[in-house]
């Protein structure tokens, strides 16, 4: 184990009482994502609807996402090579979107050689099956959906880890670095100002920095932005007949659940009810990881 | 003529079906950037071929990466293409 950014002890984790919830997003929630100066449709978000009751057993799990340091360890232990590593690529944003770049993968994030200084910040460019495999080696498990947002939200509705008031200061967002963002446009010129100064590198930070301010109700770091986060849950929709986008109906039963957002987007994706999915078969990033659970 | 269903987070003008000629399956989505220049970037590599890190299903069915350049798109058919991280 090591300390990262002297935060506290990376691997910590935080006890979780078991607890039922109403899971997903209160009819308001929609309402009000359509009248904010956002880009996407209320559909987009209709898979947050409606609510359903979920139990969860009491669990514990990572105060915070895998870092780059505990993933090392892992890799010197097993010598576990990623799926980006195999395939001698990784996914980052390039000029005007998503490109598949040589040589980038965990310790390698922009693919232009080992980057320094990332050792305490959440590992990027892990697939689900490579974040599933550390899991395994640390001898946990990745979360289930519901676990993740339970232990984001409590018992009780919030729209961010803290609370329903949007603080700018408290995740580590695409407006945490640019401020006030209103359309892609907008974010497309800011990463392009990043992307020129220092090529395509995660704008992640050390886990932990934005807390306590930025945790949850149970107390975990970074469950919005920072990194996307895999769950075990299979995507599924919370009922059949809501309204949604067609292309998320294809990604049922096939995408494994992504919760938290990332540094990359708005404060809109970063909710505790915000779902993502991702392609399991190999597929990673430059701002996805994960962080463990475990049975209590 | 084919339809090929994009996500709403993609959609220039809130259009997420266009309708194109069949064809083989790379051929479909060529032709489609070409008619639609606005999703040119998502959908071609530099050189104007397809991206393979999205996915595409005919229907409901899965066309893996290495089998699109010779899978044929019957007409009527739907294509719905899904980038590798979906929703948000």
């Amino acid at each position: 184990m090591s300390y990262g950014s002297g935060v506290g002890w990376m691997g910590e984790m935080v006890c979780v009482p078991g607890g039922t919830f109403p899971m997903g997003s209160p009819p308001w929630v929609l309402a009000w994502l359509e009248r904010e100066s956002q880009p996407f449709p209320g559909e987009w978000f209709g898979d947050e609807t409606p609510q359903r009751t979920r139990t969860v057993r009491p669990y514990r799990i990572d105060r915070y996402p895998v870092t780059v340091d505990e993933f090392a360890e892992f890799v010197r232990d097993t010598g576990y090579r990623t799926g980006a590593e195999r395939a001698g690529r990784g996914m980052v944003y390039g000029s005007g979107y998503w490109e598949e770049r040589a040589g980038a993968c965990w310790h390698s994030p922009a693919g232009e050689g080992r980057a320094e200084g990332y050792g305490d910040h959440p590992v990027v460019h892990v697939s689900f099956e490579d974040a599933q495999s550390y899991a395994t080696w640390a001898g946990k498990r990745l979360p289930t959906e519901a676990e993740w947002e339970f232990a984001a939200r409590g018992p009780v509705f919030r729209l961010w880890p803290w609370g329903d008031d949007w603080r700018r200061e408290n995740a580590n967002t695409a407006e945490y670095h640019a401020g006030r963002l209103h359309s892609p446009g907008e974010w497309r010129r800011w990463w392009e100002s990043v992307r020129s100064r220092s090529g395509p590198l995660p704008q992640t930070t050390a886990v932990g920095a934005f807390g306590p301010e930025g945790d949850s109700y149970f107390g975990c770091s970074d469950m919005a932005g920072n990194v996307y986060e895999w769950n075990s849950t299979v995507a599924h929709l919370y009922d059949e007949e809501v309204e949604c986008d067609a292309t998320l109906r294809m990604v049922v039963g096939r995408y494994r659940v992504i919760r938290g957002g990332s540094w990359m987007n708005f404060r809109y994706q970063v909710r505790c009810s915000e779902r993502m999915y991702g392609d399991p078969d190999g597929w990673s990033n430059f701002a996805t990881g994960f962080r463990c659970a475990v049975d209590a | 003529m084919v339809t090929i269903v994009l996500s709403s987070a993609w959609a220039q003008g809130g259009q997420t079906r266009f309708e194109v000629g069949e064809g083989l399956l790379n051929e479909v989505l060529k032709e489609f950037a070409v008619s639609q220049p606005a999703y040119r970037h998502r959908l071609l590599d530099g050189d104007g071929e397809p991206l393979g890190y999205f996915n595409v299903y005919l229907g409901d069915e899965f066309v893996p990466r290495g089998h699109r350049a010779d899978a044929p798109v019957r007409p009527g058919t739907t294509v719905t293409i899904v980038p590798p991280l979906a929703g948000g």
